[in-house]
């Protein structure tokens, strides 16, 4: 069967492809436009960048949505004839990766809108920057949807790649550049690490397709222990993605070092790329060996909860701060990975979907965290969190915003949506792991001390009084207003958020 | 009907704190619409208490609607005899609070401009998490409005607490914060592995059809009695208690005491005894730990130097009675429970608003300096000694009951528990009663009375010591005022009340505990 092109549905592709080509056109208008005059010209990258992204996301929402929001699959880049079973695909929508689609967009926007604190300052180039953000959130739209190995690991060396650039591409800031060479350093060896388990993966089961590895271990058809090595391998490299213990050291550095929009990103955007890589290599490439990597994860997950909710205790630093607790909040979402052993093959994407529900939850309580951390490091680059003292009352809504993604954070009422994303990741683990539960339980009550004494600052009566002193930048106010409206309305309607993400969750 | 007054009861502490809220720059008006806000809150409880009259699990007595379709956690709400007495007392208790702060308020503990509106609005905001916490049938609801109260109530002990020991201060709010969580979280952990064994988090149907035995049932018992322990407190958990309710403003440790520490005693009747059988050891575990309570808040009442920690261990003690009677798995039990929960709650808010007058007059809680008040303020001198009366016990008041049938069900526990143990605890019980009388008896002698016989120049120099802390140019210490009076005249009432007419309340919970528990001994 010679000169049969390839069948491309180009609706399915089509909002990674209209983010690509945002991308050209901000770095082209940038390009041509020359220096900016005005603050108005300055934002044109930005306000492109946010218009691209909000029209894909409504062409996803619009157009997919509608098949396959009732558990229908769709899928393009499907290999060539097969005599026999369906055709492995290499790019396929379904309810997952809507869902991650939905979070990488809406995570998006938010650093978007961040990058326009940066414009003031005027050492961050914005066509460049933008350009990057477009890239890589490209990237992680793609690795959502991608259903074999190759393309998975080229749509996170997508996401990586833009990423290293952007963490240091602030003008003359050398914490910058270290932290930027630092991410890049950890990054290349794990890169290293996965491409050797895929390639174990390969030849242990004969394909990279998920579908195809799993239908291969299945049938015992290639040496089982070869696929094990290969999958714990995997599994490191999406580990340093994922920041878990031991493979986080990198990120309390990079952070710090970074403009607080890009640490936003790589706490949100980039973690959930990571994850969502493991979910798809291990739920639908790997259930069959789910008896080897499940207790390594639950003793990952049992660590990396540990490490960060304890070190998060010493932290004077906000955006240190931040980082260790979401190196815990990682560790949160690895549980449900750790209790999948009790399961069968089928019933391990409901478990994982616990990951996803809280991966959804944190991506937008832990933007509005570093929303007001921006707002904040304007004003006080050092990001003390002695800086945040009296910021309810200076400037009410950056105060109360934070003030509320703590408490979420933490998993308290009124952050009622966060600790329904606890309930949630408890009932995975409740009956099969349940160690792994009171180790969590443990870590909650450890990890609010850190987050109660940030909110302590908050209310303390601050110098001035009255009189907002922060200039706060439009794009940041909407960033704000973003997270914490939809963090107020889901934790009065959780359904409307928790009830199409979990929609595989069974009891 | 009954659905709009469950739902209503929630509504409108919360509307109240949002009113309370919007008003804050105006404080006297913000607190008096706190205040009203409470008393609506107040009669609505009495409106429901008098309507409701089915079994829970009958259709139209409760409010039932999906919260959360892909966990099926439920929007289930409910009242019946169990839990009547304990809102009724709930919202009596926060109505008195808050009227107190309308007459007097507080001094914000960092030294800034007073902030009563926001301190009565973290009140009805906590009302209402208990509030929502007695009503809730579904597992899951029950803990996210168990876990309301907290935060406020950190505030509360932070910002307006002891305002000379920050430290202390600060301390005592992050313990309490901590302990809390932790055993919350533990007993989710618990109600999600009940989960796994029954099928539902609806505790009705749990209570009526699931038989808890096994391994799995056990170690979820066991989860949800370590949570509820911390809360209740049950010794040795109770580290955080004294702490917490000594550096407390006087309407905080009036709510902590009264109210919160009912959620631990309502959680164990209503969402831990249907999960466990009383055929297992951890059962009598329970009860001994609650006895062993009993005697170590006695013995350390006997020890204290300070007022308000004094009455905090005392509470211990009292909770300790509680869970006693529930872990004898009877009807006798349980009515012994909700008794001593709500006589507790009246008779400790009652001793805690006195503690915080007489710390007014005199700027301190310290036994030691504290003499001789029968001669110096006799009227607050005489409600004091009847509310130490009330506490240790006396017959005719409300605290007798809630210890004589507690001790009664002990005595006479289920069929299925050891006798002998349950008779050994029922006796060192007795004695901790004994103990209760005494370290009360010592107090009235000591702090009402001027303490042991001495010389009388010793005498005279205790009393120029306690004068002294009255500011220059004030007309000395007045005796207890009119708006006093208001806060406590409701709780001396009741206490009277129920210590003559106990059946008032013994009898709406049999008939609940025989509908909710069947086939309790």
């Amino acid at each position: 069967m010679t000169g049969v092109a390839q069948h491309i549905d180009w609706q399915l592709i089509a909002p990674p492809v209209v983010m690509a080509c945002t991308a050209v056109v901000v770095l082209l208008v940038d390009a041509f436009a020359g220096a900016p005059r005005t603050r108005g010209q300055a934002l044109v990258p930005a306000v492109l960048t946010v218009a691209g992204l909000l029209a894909a996301g409504g062409y996803a929402l619009g157009a997919l949505a509608r098949d396959v929001g009732g558990g229908a699959v769709r899928e393009t880049f499907c290999a060539g004839s097969v005599l026999e079973g369906p055709a492995p695909c290499s790019f396929a929508v379904d309810r997952l990766t809507l869902v991650f689609w939905g979070i990488v967009l809406f995570g998006a926007v938010v650093v978007a809108l961040l990058g326009t604190a940066a414009v003031a300052e005027g050492r961050t180039p914005q066509g460049e920057w933008n350009f990057l953000l477009l890239c890589s959130a490209t990237g992680a739209m793609v690795i959502a949807a991608s259903r074999d190995l190759v393309t998975l690991l080229v749509a996170l060396e997508v996401v990586s790649l833009p990423a290293f650039a952007m963490v240091g591409l602030r003008r003359g800031d050398r914490r910058a550049a270290e932290a930027s060479v630092k991410f890049f350093l950890v990054s290349v060896v794990s890169t290293a690490v996965a491409l050797m388990g895929i390639s174990f993966l390969y030849g242990a089961s004969g394909s990279v397709f998920l579908t195809e590895i799993d239908l291969a271990l299945s049938t015992g058809s290639g040496p089982r222990e070869v696929a094990v090595v290969g999958a714990l391998l995997t599994v490191v490299g999406l580990a340093f993605k994922v920041a878990a213990v031991p493979f986080h050291m990198w990120v309390p550095d990079t952070y710090v070092g970074a403009p607080v929009a890009v640490a936003a990103y790589l706490s949100v955007v980039s973690k959930a790329a990571g994850f969502v890589g493991l979910i798809l290599v291990l739920a639908h490439g790997l259930p069959e060996l789910a008896d080897a990597w499940s207790p390594v994860l639950a003793v990952l997950a049992a660590l990396t909860m540990t490490v960060g909710n304890v070190l998060a205790l010493w932290q004077q630093h906000a955006v240190r701060l931040l980082a260790w607790s979401s190196v815990a909040q990682a560790g949160y979402m690895l549980v449900p990975f750790g209790a999948v052993a009790a399961a069968s093959p089928e019933e391990i994407s409901a478990v994982l979907s616990a990951s996803t529900g809280y991966l959804a939850v944190y991506a937008v309580i832990n933007l509005g965290a570093f929303a007001v951390a921006a707002v904040v490091g304007t004003r006080y680059p050092a990001q003390r969190l002695s800086d945040y003292r009296g910021l309810i009352r200076e400037e009410p809504g950056a105060g109360w915003a934070l003030a509320f993604a703590l408490v979420a954070l933490a998993g308290l009422p009124p952050g009622v949506i966060g600790l329904l994303a606890k309930v949630v990741v408890f009932s995975s683990a409740a009956g099969p792991a349940t160690w792994l539960a009171l180790v969590m339980a443990v870590n909650v009550a450890i990890g609010l001390v850190y987050y109660a004494r940030w909110l302590m600052e908050l209310f303390r009566p601050a110098g001035a009084v009255g009189g907002s002193t922060y200039d706060v930048p439009n794009g940041v106010g909407v960033a704000i207003g973003m997270t914490l409206t939809a963090g107020v309305v889901f934790s009065v309607l959780p359904g409307l958020l928790l009830d199409p993400v979990l929609a595989t969750l069974t009891p | 009907m009954i659905p709009v007054l469950l739902n209503g009861l929630l509504v409108a502490p919360a509307v109240f704190a949002l009113l309370t809220a919007v008003l804050a720059r105006r404080e006297r008006l913000a607190v008096a619409t706190a205040a009203a806000g409470s008393l609506v809150t107040f009669g609505w409880s009495v409106w429901l208490a008098v309507e409701h009259d089915g079994a829970l699990g009958e259709a139209g007595s409760t409010v039932d609607a999906v919260w959360l379709t892909a966990l099926d956690v439920h929007w289930a709400l409910g009242v019946d005899g169990i839990s009547a007495p304990l809102v009724l007392m709930t919202t009596l208790v926060f109505a008195t609070a808050l009227l107190s702060l309308f007459r007097h308020a507080p001094a914000d503990a960092e030294g800034g401009p007073s902030r009563t509106a926001s301190l009565a609005v973290l009140l009805l905001v906590i009302e209402a998490g208990v509030l929502g916490a007695f009503l809730a049938l579904d597992m899951v609801l029950f803990f996210v409005f168990f876990e309301v109260a907290l935060i406020p109530m950190w505030f509360v002990i932070n910002a307006w607490g002891d305002a000379y020991d920050a430290r202390a201060r600060r301390r005592a709010a992050t313990r309490f914060l901590i302990f809390t969580v932790t055993g919350s979280a533990v007993m989710l952990v618990g109600f999600l592995v009940v989960r796994a064994e029954a099928g539902t988090f609806d505790i009705v149907r749990v209570a009526s059809s699931y038989t808890p035995s096994g391994a799995t049932a056990l170690a979820a018992s066991v989860l949800v009695a370590l949570g509820l322990a911390v809360k209740t407190p049950l010794w040795p958990l109770h580290i955080w208690l004294p702490d917490a309710h000594s550096k407390a403003p006087t309407v905080g440790s009036v709510v902590l005491a009264a109210v919160l520490l009912k959620l631990g005693t309502y959680g164990f009747l209503r969402f831990w005894m249907p999960v466990t059988s009383p055929e297992w050891l951890l059962v009598p575990v329970v009860a001994a730990l609650a006895v062993v309570g009993i005697v170590y808040a006695a013995l350390a009442c006997l020890a204290q130097t300070d007022l308000k920690r004094l009455i905090a261990y005392s509470s211990v003690g009292h909770m300790g009675f509680v869970v006693l009677g529930a872990a004898t798995f009877t009807v006798g039990g349980v009515q012994a429970a909700v008794f001593a929960s709500v006589a507790h709650g009246l008779i400790t808010g009652l001793l805690f608003f006195l503690a915080g007058s007489i710390k007014d007059r005199y700027g301190t809680t310290d036994l030691a300096r504290l003499k001789v008040l029968y001669g110096k303020v006799p009227r607050l001198a005489g409600v004091f000694a009847f509310a130490a009366m009330a506490s240790l016990g006396l017959p005719g008041l409300a605290g007798f009951w809630g210890e004589m049938l507690a001790i009664r069900a002990a005595v006479d526990q289920a069929a299925a528990l050891p006798e002998d143990t349950y008779r050994w605890l029922a006796f060192v019980a007795a004695l901790g009663v004994i103990l209760t009388s005494a370290y009360f008896l010592a107090l009235i002698r000591t702090m009402l009375q001027g303490g042991p016989v001495t010389p009388a120049t010793e005498v005279d120099s205790t009393v120029e010591l306690v004068a002294d802390t009255v500011p220059a140019g004030e007309p000395g210490v007045v005796d207890a005022r009119g708006s006093e009076w208001v806060t406590w005249a409701p709780l001396v009432l009741l206490t009277l009340v129920l210590g003559v007419a106990p059946g008032l309340l013994l009898t709406p919970v049999a008939d609940a505990t025989a509908s909710f528990l069947v086939g309790l001994g």
